[in-house]
């Protein structure tokens, strides 16, 4: 009797702890189940990297983080999933893109200056680029995200078809047949810009000098700036750059990415020293969104390996609060029927399985906050499958049982053998289960795995309880000689006449 | 302990019926998902959901009670308007190839477009909105799946559940032997492939795509359907111990009998939340809860009908 004891207060002590528990972690929800956004980033292989290892994938993820701090979202969390990806989480997220524009592209940002004798050239395709941006930023529908106060730009840019006709040939290009009027800009734009690249020297300088990065309100016009901040070294650089064009005319390239976002004359007056001071800034008309973006990019450093987005997954906080709680109302009210059904068909220990079973369900959600395991619609898949194979365990038992005192044997010896007489094939299917939830954990993808988790948790859990907590409870019953009656395990015609008779002489 | 081996059921006696009965859910589920294949419109086994083949999901809920009529041809005029931004070197893809579908009476709209970016989506949503909005910002959800994601996806599930089936068959193996093992993964093909089968036929029929929840729930009802059928062989190995003389028909009979009351309450228990999903729960979960509750009395048709009734013959041999 002893030991029933001691096996109680572990279950009443265990029962203690995950109230605690639960009552001070609580559980974390999955973004399928509370709203937000999910980003899966693949790291592609470039240049001499023909594949991605850990040590890149770390430094990528290095780069990301910063980046994401800098966007400010509140508990994002950035995970690497197996060799080449990563997946980032924006709980309460709705819209990702600005996450996805700043983190999907490189930053690799280059200030090159522009060779000597290509001052014509170079005049003609930056006026044929502005024009061409003007004529696409008015053609384009303003977005919602554009600050509403900045006024419309001054004059309508216009760009007849005979001057695009005119400029898309004189730079050889061949326009695709059916294609609109803004394709054909897009591709005039496209041109010229690869031409400007041609025109530049080296990077001299990288974001690698770069120390800060902020952004401020253009001091002419409506549109913003972004300050960067060099080091010494940097500062050097930029200086002799600067110097080395000062009222050359000719141009000093910021380019980002391959794009040249920003084309500067430096004037005559820095022919001695160049531009010093170890800051400068890049007005390439930004908004203040672009801005933002930039800032942060510049800040967080480039990426060594360029990323591509490959998923973005959202869910509204009204579907995911919708599924949670039909699922969980549907869920709850099928387990109470489970209940029903096990107390009507085993009576008393019917009702020592569903204590055991709420207790069981309980440790779950313990372990749950306690690992912590985020709670994902899979994840509940696996703890349905866990539930249907302890409800199992206790039905095998209770036939057992059942099918020894049918057999004539006495209560305690009959309850002893259903718990031996089971065991062998409760731990069969349990480690079976086991065994795939394994393969499942160490080869699936990231839903998959949440699967085999919650059901691994339950599987080992239900050894547990089934083997545990049933048998303390059963048996502490069974110390009350008022309980000790066959009828309160199954009707009476069932038992053999001769029997039940002998031994229950007490029974009415 | 088990005095009288007279099973009140033997299951031998209808054994033919069963496999008749198995063989042919078999076989309509093989048509099905050849048919499916022929299909030019799937070409595939199942009818691929967004999971598999990439491409955006947006859905949003219009913020209106009652809601005007709308028809998805209005919409679709509504979006061959609309120039998404596109970034350097690509072009915006064609929305004219979306598939839009009106549900719940006009109050939620789904649209299943190729892949677009982050930016082109909430695009599309804030043109979504200005034409037939108000829209209720937390009923949006967009899901964006790149191409190659679908296939790494299944891919990965495929190999977890091969190396599982081999762990559970060198399990089997071990403990029972190894004709038990072969029967155990023939039951789970069976009920794999019925599950299957059904869903190629509702992808036919009603249009039902799978998804990655599919394959979740044909991995549960992997793990289930051994579960279930190693119970059944512990008895019969059991039995094996305790009635050596039987003939191994009688055997099986006497554990098939013994372990019915045990197999059907097993199923009716692990059902019932299942069957209370299928008719409370959310939507997304309805067509997972569907197979679940296939493929769980598929699993238990077959430890009861099919893995007992074949290892005598097999066992011949």
């Amino acid at each position: 009797m002893g030991r029933q004891q001691g096996w109680f207060a572990l279950i009443l002590a265990l029962t203690i702890a995950s109230g605690a528990l639960l009552a001070n972690y609580g559980l974390q929800l999955g973004l399928d189940l509370r709203g937000g956004s999910q980003l899966t980033l693949q790291v592609m292989p470039a240049g001499a990297i023909t594949r991605v290892d850990t040590e890149q994938l770390e430094a990528v993820k290095d780069v990301l983080e910063r980046r994401i701090n800098g966007l400010g979202v509140a508990e994002s969390t950035l995970q690497a999933v197996g060799s080449d990806q990563l997946v980032l989480q924006l709980p309460g997220e709705q819209d990702p893109s600005q996450a996805a524009r700043v983190l999907g592209s490189t930053a690799l940002l280059e200030f090159r200056a522009q060779k000597p004798g290509t001052e014509e050239e170079m005049r003609g395709l930056l006026a044929l680029k502005r024009q061409a941006e003007s004529v696409l930023r008015a053609k384009r529908p303003p977005s919602p995200s554009d600050d509403p106060t900045s006024p419309p730009p001054p004059e309508t840019p216009s760009l007849s078809p005979q001057d695009l006709s005119k400029a898309l040939s004189s730079l050889g290009i061949q326009v695709p047949a059916g294609s609109t009027e803004v394709d054909q800009i897009e591709l005039l734009l496209r041109e010229t810009n690869r031409r400007i690249l041609g025109l530049y020297g080296p990077p001299l300088i990288t974001g690698k000098d770069l120390t800060s990065a902020g952004r401020q309100q253009q001091a002419t016009g409506t549109g913003w700036e972004v300050t960067l901040g060099f080091n010494r070294e940097g500062g050097e650089k930029f200086a002799s750059l600067t110097q080395s064009i000062a009222g050359t005319g000719r141009v000093l390239g910021i380019v980002l990415d391959g794009r040249s976002i920003s084309e500067a004359s430096v004037g005559e007056q820095f022919k001695v020293a160049g531009i010093t001071g170890g800051s400068a800034s890049i007005t390439g008309n930004f908004s203040a969104e672009e801005a933002r973006d930039l800032e942060v990019q510049l800040r967080g450093g480039s990426l060594p390996l360029p990323v591509k987005i490959v998923e973005v997954r959202t869910v509204g906080p009204s579907l995911g609060a919708e599924n949670i709680r039909s699922s969980l109302v549907a869920g709850l009210s099928g387990l109470v029927l489970v209940a029903v059904f096990m107390a009507v068909v085993y009576r008393l220990p019917g009702i020592v399985a569903v204590v055991a079973l709420s207790l069981y369900a309980l440790f779950n959600l313990a372990i749950y906050a306690l690992i912590p395991v985020t709670l994902t619609l899979p994840g509940i898949a696996g703890f349905i499958l866990s539930v249907g194979i302890a409800v199992d365990a206790n039905v095998l038992i209770f036939e057992r049982i059942k099918e020894e005192l049918r057999g004539g044997n006495t209560l305690i010896r009959s309850i002893d053998m259903g718990f031996s007489l089971a065991f062998s094939s409760i731990f069969d299917g349990h480690a079976t289960g086991l065994i795939s939830c394994a393969a499942l954990f160490f080869l699936g993808t990231g839903l998959v795995k949440g699967f085999a988790v919650t059901l691994a948790i339950g599987l080992l859990l239900s050894l547990f309880t089934a083997l545990t907590c049933t048998r303390t409870l059963l048996r502490l019953l069974m110390s009350y000689p008022a309980l000790r009656r066959p009828t309160y395990f199954l009707p009476a015609r069932q038992l053999p006449p001769a029997k039940s008779g002998a031994a229950q002489a007490g029974l009415a | 302990m088990t005095p009288a081996p007279t099973p009140r059921f033997r299951i031998s006696r209808h054994r033919r019926l069963a496999w008749l009965g198995s063989a042919l859910a078999c076989g309509l589920s093989l048509l099905g998902l050849a048919l499916c294949w022929l299909n030019p419109a799937i070409h595939a086994p199942l009818r691929p959901g967004l999971d598999f083949t990439g491409g955006t999901q947006v859905q949003v809920e219009r913020d209106c009670a009652p809601c005007t009529a709308i028809t998805a041809a209005e919409i679709r005029q509504g979006l061959s308007g609309l120039n998404l931004p596109s970034s350097e070197g690509d072009r915006a893809p064609n929305l004219g190839s979306a598939s839009v579908q009106v549900l719940d009476s006009g109050r939620s709209l789904l649209l299943r477009l190729p892949a677009l970016e982050a930016e082109q989506s909430s695009a599309l949503v804030d043109d979504l909105a200005s034409k037939f909005g108000p829209l209720l910002k937390s009923g949006t959800s967009v899901n964006t799946i790149g191409p190659t994601l679908g296939s790494r996806l299944l891919r990965g599930s495929l190999i977890s559940l091969l190396v599982s089936f081999v762990g559970i068959s060198v399990y089997i193996s071990f403990s029972y032997s190894g004709i038990f093992a072969v029967l155990a993964l023939l039951c789970l093909a069976h009920d794999v492939l019925i599950t299957c089968g059904l869903f190629a036929w509702l992808g036919l029929l009603q249009g039902i795509e799978v998804d990655s929840l599919f394959a979740v729930s044909l991995i549960t009802i992997a793990g289930y359907s051994v579960n279930d059928t190693v119970v059944v062989y512990d008895r019969i190995r059991e039995q094996r111990r305790t009635l050596g003389d039987l003939s191994l028909v009688d055997q099986v009979d006497v554990a098939v009998d013994a372990t019915l009351t045990r197999s059907l309450y097993t199923s009716f228990t692990t059902l019932l939340p299942l069957v209370a999903l299928i008719f409370f729960g959310g939507s997304t979960l309805f067509w997972f809860a569907v197979a679940l509750t296939v493929g769980i009395a598929v699993g238990s048709w077959s430890s009861i009908g099919v893995a007992p009734t074949l290892l005598p013959v097999l066992s011949k041999r």
